[in-house]
This record gives structure tokens, sequence and C-alpha cells, in this order.
């Protein structure tokens, strides 16, 4: 192989004073997600309860034009903060989030740290603070997609359907409520992912602890349960807390007889315990002693 | 003067890795030479800002090593020792994102990607995914994505590591043209000592992290002169008063005697001595040091 055929020629351009240091790492990691067959299959399919949800906005300015729908599809028809709690925080959503965090989300930190990457990062002018921003917005941008994006579109055509501000006018803090939601979930799977991602080199592994824990956590909700009678015992499941937090954030009767305040003090609890970790985790060097 | 530092001290734990350590480097290529557990690494490690030195302080470029980190790290390159780079994407996604990250324009960072990876001899692999490169190939894309944002100042840590012969050389030449021709300042890790005597003027040489010695290679080279010698006769007390005379002396397996003699010595003393202990010489040539001859001397180590 010859070398310095075209020869080495010095950069006469400017360094940009980047606002967000950290948007090439978001950019690259949303590519190299996409890069992935297998999501490029399951992101389409998780956006079908979107749809599902779209149609029934639809339906409910139109109930005239489909006569043979009755009874509890009447009712769940009945556009309110409800409809919304429902689709963000049902356990199908849930799980589609976990899986959406599994495929864009365990790989971000274990793949740096497999492959030795991070010194990488850390030899540019970047802060830590701006690699795990850069890192967290890959997760947010998938999660966003699913939960904040619909949520609003839910509300804008709802208003376009109806043809008037009267659902404007009678909730006017649900748009609040979406973003409010949005933000504390994917806040929350943001941390749980790479938290997780950053205690193993091998991203199956990740993968495996991701789910592991958090359906793991249900089924010790529901054996506590069954043991002790006690709403309280839903605090161990991260399912629970999340639909706890949710049904305060909408207005709606929380699903367990215990304060939304514990839930979401669980919640911020994992958020805190897994950054401490994050932070001594993630190091520009390893050292080796 | 691009790297200043004064009073270095840096410890793991319990263990001392830097203890008093200052230098100023001049332009062009250094060296910076030590046994296993001497301090380079830790060293280099301070000077991009991943290790905060627990006493002293010093600039790089002129930008402070404790304060203006981000500052140093945007107009210095570095070349990891490790085998690093981020999987699923090609030498000129990989090189061009670490463009990015250094402040590079997006469209730019792309086209220096394709030039540094023409430079470094990738230009045929440069669309390979980077888990197909073989080891020599993983070499030049690290000495590619330290160079796609012109750095002022470059850190090579073992940078000829794990090379067959043709690669090292290859990569040897790239060092050698970048610090001569490129206006660039090199500073390169190494233990290969050859690779350091061929790219570098200057040599800083690291020991259970203290500085053992520091200057131009030709200069601390004389610091002994080197006199290979055949002898006739009982060699015991002839070399009991050499090594008296805080003489190192080494004996090859063809039976040459090589004897460090301090510079400022009279090199009759040998020949005095040889006659009181009535050895005949039999061969005498002055020799010149090698690098491996300094390191082996300053680091007492054979």
């Amino acid at each position: 192989m010859t070398i310095k055929e075209k020869g080495y020629s010095h950069w006469d351009g400017e360094f940009l004073a980047r606002r967000f240091p950290w948007w090439p790492i978001t950019r690259y990691g949303i590519k190299l997600t996409f890069q992935r067959r297998f999501f490029r299959l399951i992101f389409p399919m998780s956006l079908l309860p979107a749809v599902f949800y779209l149609a029934g906005i639809y339906v409910s300015e139109r109930l005239e034009d489909f006569p043979f729908l009755r009874g509890e599809t009447i009712q769940f028809l009945q556009i309110n903060p409800n409809y919304f709690k429902t689709y963000l925080t049902q356990s199908f959503m849930l799980f589609i989030m976990l899986m959406i965090v599994i495929f864009c989300g365990a790989s971000l930190i274990s793949d740096d740290l497999k492959h030795n990457s991070l010194q990488l990062y850390f030899s540019r002018p970047l802060k830590k603070k701006d690699y795990f921003l850069g890192k967290t917005a890959v997760i947010v941008f998938f999660l966003f997609i699913i939960t904040l994006i619909p949520g609003l579109l839910f509300f804008i055509m709802k208003l376009v359907f109806s043809g008037s501000f009267k659902f404007f006018l009678s909730y006017p803090l649900l748009p609040l409520s979406i973003i409010g939601y949005s933000f504390i979930a994917t806040g929350f799977f943001s941390f749980y992912t790479l938290f997780l991602s950053s205690l193993s080199k091998n991203r199956r592994l990740v993968a495996i602890l991701i789910f592991g824990i958090y359906f793991t956590s249900d089924i010790i909700y529901l054996i506590f349960r069954s043991e002790f009678r006690s709403h309280y015992v839903s605090l161990v499941s991260l399912r629970a807390n999340l639909q706890q937090v949710g049904a305060h954030i909408f207005g709606q009767k929380t699903p367990y007889n215990i304060s939304w305040v514990f839930s979401f003090l669980v919640l911020l609890g994992i958020c805190v315990f897994a950054g401490f970790i994050l932070k001594s985790r993630v190091k520009g060097v390893e050292i080796v002693k | 003067m691009s790297i200043e530092i004064k009073d270095i001290h840096f410890s793991y734990g319990k263990i001392k890795a830097l203890e008093g350590v200052s230098i100023d480097l001049p332009q062009g290529a250094v060296g910076l030479l030590g046994p296993n557990g001497a301090g380079k690494s830790t060293l280099i490690r301070i000077l991009l800002g991943f290790l905060s030195p627990d006493k002293g302080g010093g600039r790089v470029l002129g930008y402070d090593i404790k304060d203006e980190q981000t500052e140093i790290r945007r107009y210095v390159g570095y070349m990891p020792e490790d085998d690093c780079f981020i999987p699923g994407l090609d030498a000129v996604s990989f090189t061009s994102y670490l463009g990015e990250l250094s402040g590079m324009p997006s469209q730019e960072a792309m086209k220096r990607a394709h030039e540094v990876l023409f430079y470094a001899g990738l230009e045929e692999s440069r669309y390979r995914k980077l888990e197909t490169y073989s080891s020599g190939m993983k070499q030049r894309l690290k000495l590619a994505q330290a160079l796609v944002h012109d750095p002022k100042l470059i850190f090579l840590d073992e940078p000829t590591s794990g090379l067959d012969p043709q690669g090292r050389s290859e990569i040897l030449e790239l060092i050698m043209d970048i610090s001569s021709k490129k206006d660039i300042q090199v500073l390169i890790s190494s233990h290969i000592l050859p690779d350091i005597e061929l790219t570098c003027k200057y040599v800083v040489i690291l020991n259970k992290g203290k500085l053992a010695a520091k200057g131009d290679i030709s200069e601390l080279k004389e610091i002994r002169d080197l006199y290979e010698m055949k002898i006739k006769g009982e060699a015991e007390g002839f070399l009991r008063k050499l090594k008296a005379m805080k003489c190192k002396v080494e004996e090859t397996e063809d039976g040459i005697l090589k004897v460090y003699w301090p510079p400022k010595k009279d090199r009759q003393e040998i020949f005095r001595i040889a006659a009181e202990e009535k050895i005949q010489l039999r061969h005498f040539v002055k020799s010149e040091t090698s690098l491996e001859d300094l390191f082996a001397e300053v680091v007492g180590v054979d």
C-alpha cells in the first residue's frame, strides 16, 4: 500500500462553536439504530397502536357513519383525558416502549465499552454531560415518536375532526399532561436503559437485563400482592409505578390505592441511582490497577 | 514550547504513577520512553485532560491542563494504544464522525475524512465496515482519526504495536512525514526504542513515575562513551576495577566486552588498569551508543 500519494494538507476551516456538541452522537446513534434490520421491521409496528387510536378519534366524530358500534366500543370512543391516558400508559404500550429501548438503547454504552471507544469520544472537546445527552437523545428520539408526537397529534386531530375548539376549552391542560407524562416515561426509560447498558460489554446481556428486570419487578409485585394483599406492593413494579404516575398526570383515578407520590419517588430514585452509577462507569480511561 | 508541565504528581489510590515530573517540550517529534508502569500513558492522559493531576500543573498549546481541557482536545489529536472503533460504521463515517465531534462542520468533516484516509493509505478500504479491518488497518485508521481535525499536536500511544515489519515502517514513514513536513508536533509514547530513534530528535525518559532523562537524543547518547574490546587474561580483577570506576560493562556472546565509560574520564585509565591486572587488550574500538544503551543506562536495566 503506498502512502502519501495524495499528501497531507492543512484544514483551513473554522471549528463550530456548537450549542449542542452532543448532536453528532445523537445523529449517528439514530443512523446506526436504523441500520439494524430487525429494528427497521419492528419500529413501524410500534406505530400501529397510534394509528388505531387516531382512527378511534376520527370515528368518535363520525359515530353516525358507524351504526354497528355500540356498548363498550362507544364508551371507549369517548375522547377525554382517559383516552389519552389509556393510549400512553396501557401495559401493551409500555411493552412497546421496552422493546424500542432494547433495540435502540441496549448497545449505546455497552458497545463503546466493548470496543474501547470511550477514549475516542473523550479525546474530543466533549464533556461527560455531552456524551450522556447525546446517547439519551437517541432513546428520547425514538420514544417521543411513539408517545409525545402521537399524543399531541391525537389532540390536534381531535380539534381538526370536530371543527371547533370545544375540546381544547374543555381540557386546556391536556397537552401539558401529554408532554409531562411523555417526558417522565421517556426520562425513566432513558436512565434505566443507559444504566443497564453501562453495566456490561455484551449488548445481548444488556437486552436481557432490560427485559428481565422490567418483567421480574412485575412478577414480584404479583406474588407479593397475592401474599400481602396491600396496594403498597405495587411500588416494586416498574409498570405499576409508571401507570400510577400517568393516571395522576392525566387527572384520572389511580389504579392502586396509594399516593402517586410514592410511585413518582420510586421512579425518581431509580433515575438518581442510575445517574450515579453511570457517572462512575463511564470514564475516558480504563484504569488498570 | 507546546507542552510545559511543572511538578506533576498523580496517584492511583496508593500507587504513585507520577512524582514531580516537569518538562518543557520543543517543536518537532518527541519520544516518551519508559518501561511498563513508568507513567507514560498517565502523563498523556493528564496532558489530554482525562485525568487531573493531584499536584502541579502546566499548559498544552498555551491552554491550562486543569481548566481548559476542552480547548486542548480541540487542537490535539490522540491515537490510543488499544484497538478502538465504533461498530457498524465504515472508515469514512467513523473518521468524519470524530471530526464532527471535534467541532468540524458536517460536510467539511466528511471531505476531510476522505483526505486523511487517503493520506493514511486506506483509500481502497474506506467504505469497509471497521469490524473487518486487520490490525495494521486499524492502526492507520487510528492515525487518520487523530489527524482529521488538523491538530497542532498529536499524541501517539504505541503507534506501531502489533504491526508487521512492513506496516511498522509505513506508519513510521507517516509519522516522520507529519512531524518533519507538516508543522504538527508529535509526542510518541513507545517502548520500541528503534522507532523512537528513527522518528524523534528529542526524548523524555520516565522511570517509576519520575523523570529519568530528557534532552536531545544525540546529546543524551554522549552520557557515556562506549568502547568495545577483546581481552586475554584473568578478567575478574580488570572488570572489578572498571566497575569500581562506575563503568557499566557488558559481555556479548562472541566475547566482546562493551564498556560504558564516563565521558569526562581519560580513557588511558582503561589501559592503565589492564596493565595493572596483566590483561592483554587485543581489540579496542570506540563505538557509538544507541538509544537502547541510553535507556538501559538511565532506567537501570540490561
